[in-house]
């Protein structure tokens, strides 16, 4: 196994956790920043040059909107409601379900920490997503929720080539921008500096 | 390549659009000459090149300039109509973002790459929701949309991951096959709000124009459910492994969505709510198809897809059409609409002879050939019935629109083109002044003309139906690029035959 691949992982996942735990927002951010960097280099062999830069600059824009959209003092999201051990631990739960499912019942064409760091990005998106009580924490976990898909993928097919990778890099840049756009109307609706709740369903 | 001409017309339009949003009548025209622009290049589109990109390939096919045709017609008749009867200013730039990912949806070879841009697609709608004013049942609405379009692009990425390689050497359990296919069936199933997945969609009608609502819940999923139906043949349907459980939720879903739909829609107090209903109901047809699991169900889905999209903005357009005219939405507030606009009565007539349909016509035909394909017996018979459902929420609005008016407040010509007096010396107020007096007789125009459009659909007009029965894109052509293939749709690709 390629450590600097596992290395990419560990520090996809961290980043995840970060993401799915950090009550400030631009914390949080920064977590999936690293995530969403680490996500297309995942993959053996890897992409060409020209799509991982297209897929790095997506990710880094997606960035850069959010911190945009989060400009100001004390912008602060829910966090995780069970405390970022917690989420650890099952990110590291997942990451050995990834790890030894991998291929899911046939020889898959991807690296195994791909599907490792997949299956922990999906497992952290699952409480932002289904609990969330903010736009941003939602908007976070939904995109953890794509970069396990992403990578799930790479996972099973090999690497992307490169028209795939660049339709990759435009799902990412606009599910960043997505949620940088909804951050702002909720900050300027709610006058304040928290974005806005969501309210019972 | 053309299609690609296409792509860079609508994303330049939607991005220029956009990037004016400050300034609503720059927004506005910008967006009308984008939708006006997609129609040529839609209509430009060569339906037999390859481009190879980096490994992976854009084709074009003649069902794919079809849809791309009608969709566009549909997107410039509704935002004409949003002009007149008013919408959010970046409804046109939704619209052409939803047009340029669904001409890439339509034209991408492989379904793994396909299933990506559908799902930015979809994002793209986010936009509608936004209230100018920062209205907080937008946000709401805005980020449980974007929960269900990831939600399901992660599903159908998932998916077409699943089977996108090497099988051969494969050891799971049949069931692996099933879950694969369940989570692409759903992940079209919620980007439609079909039943039980359609609370958001239900949310989004209070949120959004009615004349967004097609572009949002029928157009956006509507490229999804064609690369999932090209997906499930190739890849799911050859299988010689029991589906048994899968296939019966997905069923389950269709047969839900297409009765139940056409109750709430029977049950709904305004009309925008029996749009979005109707809107499901047609889906679970599509649901239906993809229930099938026979290649026969190929042709007929993709033909119902067309008149879907055309016959439901239609309905949108005459919606918006009752809402410039009464100002009002309210069913019970509808007493003898018919009578005080006859415009409105024969746009709406046009609406259901499209949707509904008779033997002969492509919307009857199709669904009744999706039914029998993916249903048997008495139960066969039911759904059957119930695809004629509609009939029940349309005789409705149609008996109250030919009721006696209960109060009239708008002066009884109101429907009627009208010219305001000619002032020479102030003709820009002028025109304004003349286009805010027909704002009701242009909606109602372009329900007319949309309704017109959606029954030559459904007569099999454009060549749909020959266009419906070709290949999806594929590979298996040679290396030049835009190299012409000659008549007719490409052969299937060999990487995505199945195992």
């Amino acid at each position: 196994m390629n450590p600097a691949l596992v290395g990419v992982a560990l520090a996809v996942v961290v980043g995840a956790v970060i993401a799915g735990s950090a009550g400030n927002a631009r914390t949080a951010i920064f977590g999936l920043v690293v995530t969403m960097v680490g996500v297309p280099i995942l993959a053996d062999p890897a992409p060409a040059p020209l799509a991982l830069a297209a897929r790095l600059v997506a990710a880094v824009l997606a960035g850069y909107l959010l911190w945009v959209a989060t400009r100001g003092d004390r912008v602060r999201t829910s966090g995780s409601l069970v405390g970022w051990p917690t989420d650890a631990f099952l990110a590291a739960a997942a990451t050995i379900v990834g790890f030894g499912s991998h291929g899911l019942g046939a020889p898959a064409a991807g690296p195994p920490v791909a599907a490792a760091a997949g299956f922990a990005l999906a497992a952290l998106a699952v409480l932002p997503v289904v609990t969330g009580g903010d736009v941003l924490r939602i908007g976070l976990g939904l995109c953890l929720l794509l970069g396990g898909a992403l990578l799930v993928r790479t996972s099973l097919g090999g690497t992307p080539d490169q028209l795939e990778q660049l339709m990759t890099a435009g799902l990412v840049a606009t599910s960043g921008a997505a949620v940088a756009i909804l951050t702002v109307t909720a900050q300027a609706d709610r006058h304040a500096v928290d974005v806005h709740p969501l309210g019972p369903e | 390549m053309s299609l690609v001409v296409f792509v860079a017309v609508s994303f330049g339009f939607a991005g220029l659009a956009v990037s004016l949003r400050a300034h609503a009548h720059s927004v506005t025209a910008v967006g009308i000459v984008g939708l006006i622009a997609t129609v040529l290049a839609a209509a430009a589109i060569d339906p037999a090149q390859v481009v190879i990109v980096g490994g992976g390939a854009l084709a074009t096919t003649v069902y794919l300039r079809v849809f791309l045709v009608l969709g566009s017609l549909v997107g410039l008749g509704l935002g004409v109509a949003g002009l007149a009867g008013g919408t959010r200013r970046d409804a046109p730039a939704a619209t052409l973002a939803i047009l340029g990912a669904g001409g890439l949806t339509l034209g991408l070879v492989d379904p793994r790459a396909a299933v990506l841009v559908a799902t930015a697609g979809g994002l793209f709608g986010i936009l509608v929701t936004l209230v100018p004013s920062g209205g907080p049942s937008g946000v709401t609405v805005g980020i449980r949309e974007m929960r269900v379009v990831v939600v399901a692009g992660a599903l159908a990425i998932a998916a077409t991951s699943w089977f996108g390689r090497d099988l051969s050497q494969l050891a799971a359990q049949p069931v692996v096959f099933g879950l694969a296919y369940l989570a692409f069936a759903v992940a079209v199933a919620m980007r439609f709000g079909a039943i039980p997945f359609h609370l958001w969609a239900a949310r989004l009608t209070d949120a959004v124009p009615e004349t967004a609502l097609p572009i949002l819940t029928a157009l956006a999923p509507a490229s999804l459910a064609i690369v999932a139906l090209a997906w499930i043949d190739a890849s799911v349907a050859p299988l010689l492994v029991d589906l048994g459980a899968a296939r019966a939720i997905v069923l389950g879903i269709a047969i839900a969505s297409i009765i139940l739909a056409a109750v709430a829609a029977f049950v709904q107090d305004d009309i925008e709510h029996i749009l979005r209903y109707s809107i499901i109901g047609d889906a679970g047809v599509v649901i239906l198809a993809m229930a099938a699991l026979d290649p026969e169900a190929w042709a007929p889905a993709r033909r119902w897809i067309l008149v879907v999209i055309v016959a439901r903005g239609a309905f949108a357009a005459w919606t918006a059409g009752i809402r410039a005219g009464f100002w009002t939405g309210r069913v019970a507030d509808l007493r003898g609409w018919a009578r005080r606009s006859p415009i409105l009565a024969v746009a709406f007539i046009l609406v259901v002879v499209a949707g509904v349909g008779f033997p002969g016509l492509v919307s009857f035909d199709s669904r009744t050939a999706i039914v029998e394909l993916a249903l048997d017996g008495p139960l066969a018979t039911i759904v059957l019935l119930g695809t004629l459902a509609p009939l029940a929420y349309y005789g409705r609005l149609f008996a109250i629109g030919l009721a006696p008016p209960d109060r009239v407040l708008e002066p009884v010509d109101r429907w009627r083109p009208r010219v305001t007096p000619l002032d020479l010396t102030a003709i820009p107020g002028w025109l304004a002044a003349t286009w805010h007096a027909n704002r009701a007789f242009s909606t109602a125009s372009v329900a007319v003309l949309l309704g017109v459009l959606a029954l030559a659909t459904s007569a099999g007009a454009f060549g749909g139906p020959a266009a419906a029965a070709g290949l999806p894109p594929g590979l298996g052509i040679p290396n030049e690029i835009s190299e012409p293939l000659g008549p007719g749709d490409l052969p299937l690709p060999s990487e995505s035959s199945g195992p």
